[in-house]
């Protein structure tokens, strides 16, 4: 398969399960330093300014749409410190839609692998995320297997204020909202 | 300068306070489900996987897992579980990695 292996998400460490750990009160405060460290360092790297790239594999085009409407004077999104850029030499954040059409892999790779470091990758609307297509000759199911994704934003499609949610998840303004809890759905729970 | 500008400035639509403030039109989003466990049967919750068009919905260990990754919010389950589902006015999604966005609903329905 003509993907990019170099790439795939599986080369990361597996987590730790916490609550199988006999240290886990000292090895989760270390990783609460770290992550403390990391964040400040995120925050110097970008300024808590991002320059976003996108690029479409495959999608019907209402991602699109509603990515271009955060330009609108209703949502602003330079306001924030974000802008769009036409070259991914000048991009942090790859914003990809779409379920990851094959004719698009060596675009994709080519894309990300033209991304100065550091980077990261943004996948939007539920058929980049394995929702809608299912793998067959011409497409994947998702940018999942193809690229290492750090933020994902569920909709179908996501509408402006979920993007820029996802967008200031990104740059880890609202990191203090990356938390399992705070899905408010009355009576689900986590597998 | 006529008063109209004025008045026209100052009721104008302005841009979004989001992130800083809650945005009104966010309620009028289509959102993604959420269940009332005492009301899913299993016979209910497999018209739902039935009907779903992208595989969001599925039984894993008896209980019904909502995949709002790949939710469309199209709502279609909606119109089959009646009462026992409701729009869940959550637009705030993005997450991490698929994993959180995984939700388990148990069937505590009537038997």
């Amino acid at each position: 398969m003509n993907v990019l292996e170099s790439a795939a998400p599986n080369s990361r460490p597996v987590p730790v399960r916490w609550s199988q750990n006999p240290k886990a009160d000292s090895v989760s405060s270390e990783v609460a330093r770290v992550s403390a460290e990391l964040r400040e360092t995120i925050s110097r790297l970008f300024g808590r300014s991002l320059h976003i790239r996108t690029i479409d594999t495959g999608s019907c085009a209402s991602c699109e749409s509603e990515i271009r409407l955060l330009t609108a004077p209703h949502y602003d999104l330079h306001r924030l410190g974000l802008f769009f850029t036409p070259a991914p030499r000048h991009a942090d954040c790859l914003l990809v839609t779409g379920p990851g059409a094959l004719a698009m892999d060596h675009a994709l790779q080519a894309t990300y692998e033209a991304m100065p470091d550091p980077k990261i990758v943004v996948t939007v609307g539920a058929c980049a995320l394995g929702g809608v297509f299912v793998p067959d000759r011409f497409t994947h199911d998702g940018v999942g297997r193809l690229l290492p994704i750090d933020v994902v934003i569920p909709g179908c499609p996501p509408s402006p204020l979920a993007l820029l949610q996802g967008l200031l998840v990104g740059v880890d303004r609202l990191h203090a909202s990356i938390n399992p809890d705070r899905f408010r759905f009355s009576g689900a729970s986590r597998p | 300068m006529a008063l109209w500008f004025w008045r026209g400035v100052r009721r104008g639509i302005v841009t979004t306070r989001y992130p800083a403030r809650a945005d009104g039109s966010a309620a009028t989003l289509p959102t993604p489900p959420a269940f009332d466990a005492s009301q899913l049967t299993p016979e209910l919750v497999q018209q739902m996987i039935d009907i779903c068009p992208s595989r969001a919905l599925e039984l894993a260990e008896g209980q019904l897992v909502l995949d709002l990754g790949r939710c469309t919010a199209c709502q279609r389950c909606l119109e089959v579980a009646g009462p026992a589902g409701h729009p869940s006015q959550q637009f705030e999604l993005a997450a991490h990695d698929l994993g959180q966005l995984r939700l388990c609903f148990p069937l505590e329905g009537p038997k």
